[in-house]
Order: C-alpha cells, then structure tokens, then sequence
C-alpha cells in the first residue's frame, strides 16, 4: 500500500516536471500549440539586414507582435508581422527596422500615423523605411563614389 | 537584320513608353516647370529671389501635397487639434519645408534627373527617381504618391532612403513627448523667423 502510494507521489511528480519542460521548450522556442492569436500584416523592405523572424515589433518601445515571416519580394524584403489584436495601425504608419544600440539586436520599429483609416487584417503596410546602410556609406568615403564619378567622364566624352 | 533591329527597337520604345505611366509623367512636369522657372534668365538676379521662389512654391505646390505631409508628419497628435491649428500647423510646416529644401532645389538646376522606377499600388504610387550633379554623384529620390481626383499628389518625398515625413515625424513626436504641442509650433515659429531674417 506503501509502495504504490509513494510511486503514485513520484509519477506526478514527474508528470509535473515534464510538463514544466514542455511549457519551457515552448516559450523558449517560441512556437504556438494552440493556433496563431493575433492578426497579421505584411509589409517590404528595401533591405530588413539583421532581422530574424521572431524579433519584436514596437510602438514607442512596446512590444506589439512579431515577425512571423521573412520572404523575397521582387527584390524585396517581405516581413509577415503578427500583431496582438488591440493593436490598431493606421494607414499612414511608418515601419522601419532598427537596431537597439549600435550593434544591437534588431526590431521593428512603427511610429502610429495620423488617418482615421486602419489597415485591415491580412493588409499591407505602405510606408516603410530602411536604414542607410552604414558599411555602404563608409565605403564611398573610403572607397570613393567609384559608381558615379566614372560615369561623369564616360558621358562627357560621350556628348 | 534590319527588320530585327527595328522590331527590337520598337519593343524597347514601347517598353519604355509603357513603363513611365501617368505619376511619372506628372511628377516630372512638375520637375521640369520647376527646373525652367530656375532657369528663367529673368528670375535669375539676387533681387528677383522672393519672386523666383514664389513662383517656385506655386509650381511646386499643385503637385506636391503639403497638408497632408504636414498631418503625415504630425502623426498621432493631429486628430487632437482643432481644425484652426491644424491649418496654422500646415502653413508653419510649409514655410519650414521652403526654408530647409529651397536652397537644395536651386542647386539642382542643371542636374539631370532620370525617372527609373514606378510602382502603382491601388491609390498608391512610388516613383524612383536618380539625380546625377553635375561632379557627377547621384542620389536616389523617390516620391511617394496618392490619387487625389485625376492627379497624383506627392506625400512624402525619401531622399537616399530617408524618409522626409518619417524624419520630421520622429523629430516632432519627441518634442510633444517631451514638452507640449504649443511648445513644438513655438518652435516651429521661431525657427521660421530666425532662419528668415538673415536672407531677405
């Protein structure tokens, strides 16, 4: 009577443990069991360098939802955004990817815009902003406009 | 060979021709119109500056949507004004636009400006363009459109990838975040006196 008493006592015990774990390796891993909550918005980048699906999207430095996706776009960056469901986004919203600190982990920042309209789910961000790339423009310091300053002199001669 | 080459010539004419569609075209007669009156022999002495950017702003304006990059720029805290300070912001945002771009504008008389890209998205459209100075450097400009009527009206104006509204909306959003709305007109105010004594 004992002996089952005390193995029922570790059976739970286990079972709490692997559940723990489980909970663990979901929150970590960041998947979703019970279907996707949320809505979700695309929006193109010219370039998203940094970013991974996963990284948080900010209002003012609140977390608001995530990127879920990151496909290619002619040419484009298309991120998936999967937003909480109070968040209402307007119209005329900016998205612009940006980085905390210099070298820092990279998010989605989004600054609220002026319209009565809001984007419906499933729609599309218009206005986006992409970083200067920093090492491209140390590179024309450094290396010279090499791209535009050839150019001048091939149509000078060309007229 | 000859009927190839012209074949080949009349798909890449009418490529070309295809490709710049109606916002290309007006924002570019918009650009020209600019262009001339900077030309304009006429307006050209230091004495004629009012009347050349007056006539500058004229051409510019029917194109170029100021009110609603004035809103754009304001972001949230546009809804909360009344329709009074609304159109005082709108006139102190264009005169702050005027005074930061008109001395940039005149420097690009003799720049060539070659239209490169469109995009048309429902109401929406984005056109790229490329300026090359004449040392020789280009800078990418593409002006974000909207249809209004029959007439693309030009938002915001992304030099380089820097968005103009996004520039102005992050700056105004920190002085209202720090301060108040009627400090950031303040502002806006003496920014505009200050910076126009010294030129007139």
């Amino acid at each position: 009577m004992n002996h089952t008493r005390t193995d029922i006592l570790v059976g739970i015990f286990v079972l709490v443990g692997i559940t723990c774990l489980g909970y663990l390796a979901i929150r970590l891993g960041k998947l979703e069991l019970f279907g996707s909550q949320g809505y979700v918005l695309t929006a193109d980048f010219a370039s998203v360098a940094g970013l991974k699906p996963g990284d948080p999207v900010e209002i003012a430095g609140v977390k608001v939802g995530r990127v879920e996706a990151m496909t290619l776009a002619e040419d484009k960056a298309r991120l998936t955004l999967r937003l909480n469901d109070g968040v209402k986004f307007q119209e005329d919203v900016i998205a612009s990817v940006r980085a905390r600190g210099l070298i820092g982990d990279k998010f989605v920042l989004v600054s609220p815009g002026a319209s009565d309209k809001i984007i419906p789910p499933g729609g599309k961000i218009r206005e986006t902003d992409s970083q200067p790339d920093i090492p491209d423009l140390i590179g024309k310091i450094v290396g010279g406009d090499l791209t535009s300053k050839g150019d001048k002199k091939d149509d000078s001669q060309k007229k | 060979m000859k009927i190839l080459l012209a074949a080949l010539f009349a798909v890449v004419t009418l490529t070309a021709t295809a490709h710049a569609g109606l916002p290309t075209d007006q924002i570019k007669a918009t650009i020209d119109k600019a262009q001339l009156v900077l030309r304009d022999p006429r307006l050209k002495p230091a004495a004629k500056l009012a009347e050349r950017r007056e006539q500058l702003k004229q051409v510019l304006s029917g194109r170029f949507n100021f009110a609603e990059m004035a809103k754009r720029s304001l972001g949230p805290a546009w809804s909360r004004r009344t329709a009074q300070e609304q159109e005082e912001f709108v006139r102190l945002f264009t005169e702050v636009l005027e005074r930061a771009y008109a001395d940039i504008i005149e420097s690009y008389i003799e720049e060539k400006i070659l239209y490169m890209t469109e995009k048309i998205d429902g109401g929406y459209a984005d056109v790229g363009s490329k300026i090359v100075t004449n040392k020789g450097e280009e800078y990418t400009i593409s002006y974000r459109a909207q249809l209004v009527g029959n007439e693309w009206k030009v938002y915001d104006v992304v030099a380089e990838n820097i968005s103009l509204v996004n520039n102005y909306r992050s700056q105004f959003n920190r002085v209202i975040a720090k301060t108040s709305y009627e400090e950031l007109v303040r502002r806006l105010k003496d920014k505009n006196e200050f910076a126009g004594a010294p030129k007139k």
